[in-house]
């Protein structure tokens, strides 16, 4: 597990050039990156590619697609990382307020419920149904205190800042 | 052999007829179940923890530390959970200075990680814990003639050295399982892809679409009856996505999944109903009366 610093972000960000765009993690059939799928891609201009383009996540706006699930870096003969990049962008981007609506909805209803999903009236008709356990919602104190020393608190009230 | 049972977030909100017949299953097989109160969400690898690591591994460290002061390893229902899961116990475990830190972030909580449990998949648990040999001898109704295409997923294999449980590029595992059962894996194109999940939620919903037709027709080609998934996304992008797909690409036939511990359901003897496949967006009446057939 790595904890990108700025200075690796900058090493990260090396690793990138040195992509030959040789298409192996995109192109090639028996491996390639789902969001290959996306009309805006093809054999010239992959995902990793173009999201290997920039570092600045503002100017990134595909790496929300990236599932993490390692396929490029482990296909990529040149020992390229993509998943540590886009991961990398997709951190900074949090910190810097901008994260996609989708991910800071899952992030505050964690820290308000403790579920990534939301409980609906729906979830709970079903599981009394089948007789199962209702759902608490909890935790709430010990996520809010992690959540306050790791200073995910500030990220989410800049986002507001920035969404305002 | 009794585990903490980690259910996460997506199987018991959106799933929880999979959730009953997991725990039903599971049981049978004597692998008993601990529920352990404080549970929270891993937290979610691509919506939480790849956004903010030091998070993501301090709320998993938590959950972890609740399973270590019960006394049991972590039993997921869900590839997701177990990506995050694991990745955070192996690398607390493994690296002194990043423990300290998160057990710092861990103070006011009056929990401490001190890395005495492992986190397994149910399928490393019925694997490398019960045993195959054992979950075949459970088998009362093998489902023979039944063809399985299997989707393995992407969370569970990867990254490999730490998640040991199949090759990500030539996935074999689920296939195994599916032979345990009496029926037969089919082999398909595409079977790595991934089922698109990201896609629909962050990306092109049609780009979406696309990607599952061409998943669904390949199984199919293959001659698959149906589909068996280990994690609840997966099943979810393949039945619920599948109806809407259908639809948008006018495909002509309906192609049920199941999550692996409903067809192990189904031959250890409960019926379709037991399993909850009437809450499936997909069924299909020419795969309900072959297992008819066959389970009878």
């Amino acid at each position: 597990m790595d904890y990108l610093s700025e200075d690796e972000s900058i090493s990260m960000k090396e690793a990138s050039e040195i992509c030959l765009k040789c298409g192996t993690c995109c192109v090639v059939r028996a491996h390639f990156c789902h969001v290959q799928y996306d009309e805006q891609f093809d054999a010239k201009n992959t995902y990793v590619y173009n999201c290997l383009g920039s570092d600045e996540p503002a100017e990134n706006p595909n790496i929300w697609m990236c599932v993490s699930c390692h396929k490029c870096e482990e296909i990529c003969p040149y020992e390229v990382s993509p998943i540590r990049f886009i991961e990398a962008m997709k951190s900074r981007a949090l910190e810097l307020g901008i994260a996609h609506p989708m991910i800071l909805g899952e992030v505050e209803n964690i820290l308000s419920t403790g579920y990534a999903f939301p409980l609906t009236r729906s979830s709970k008709r079903q599981r009394e149904q089948l007789g199962l356990d209702p759902l608490v919602e909890g935790a709430a104190e010990d996520i809010l205190s992690i959540a306050e020393k790791t200073g995910l608190r500030k990220k989410l009230q800049r986002s507001k800042e920035e969404g305002a | 052999m009794r585990y903490a049972l980690f259910r996460g977030c997506f199987l018991p909100v959106r799933l929880p007829h999979i959730e009953k017949v997991s725990r039903e299953v599971l049981e049978e097989l004597d692998v008993r179940l601990q529920d352990v109160e404080g549970f929270s969400c891993c937290p979610e690898p691509v919506g939480f923890y790849s956004n903010d690591r030091l998070t993501g591994t301090a709320l998993a460290a938590r959950n972890i530390c609740l399973a270590e002061e019960e006394g049991h390893d972590i039993i997921t229902l869900c590839n997701g959970c177990t990506y995050t899961l694991k990745q955070v116990n192996e690398s607390l475990k493994a690296n002194p200075d990043l423990r300290t830190k998160v057990n710092e972030i861990l103070a006011e909580t009056d929990h401490q990680f001190k890395g005495t449990i492992d986190v397994k998949h149910f399928a490393t648990v019925l694997r490398d814990d019960l045993g195959f040999d054992k979950v075949a001898m459970k088998v009362v109704a093998p489902l023979t003639g039944l063809k399985v295409a299997s989707h393995t997923g992407c969370h569970i294999v990867s990254p490999p050295e730490i998640m040991r449980f199949d090759d990500p590029f030539d996935p074999v595992v689920l296939d195994g399982m599916v032979r345990v059962l009496g029926a037969e894996a089919v082999d398909y194109d595409l079977k790595t892809l991934c089922c698109g999940w990201t896609l629909t939620n962050y990306g092109d919903k049609g780009a979406a679409n696309e990607l599952l037709g061409e998943k669904l027709v390949s199984m199919r080609g293959a001659g698959a009856d149906c589909i068996a998934t280990i994690c609840p996304q997966c099943f979810y992008q393949f039945d619920t996505g599948q109806a809407l797909a259908s639809r948008k690409l006018g495909l002509d036939f309906r192609f049920p999944s199941l999550f692996y511990l409903q067809l192990l359901a189904l031959a250890m003897g409960h019926s379709l109903d037991d399993i909850g496949y009437r809450r499936h967006r997909v069924r299909d009446p020419g795969f309900e009366s072959k297992v008819k057939e066959v389970v009878a």
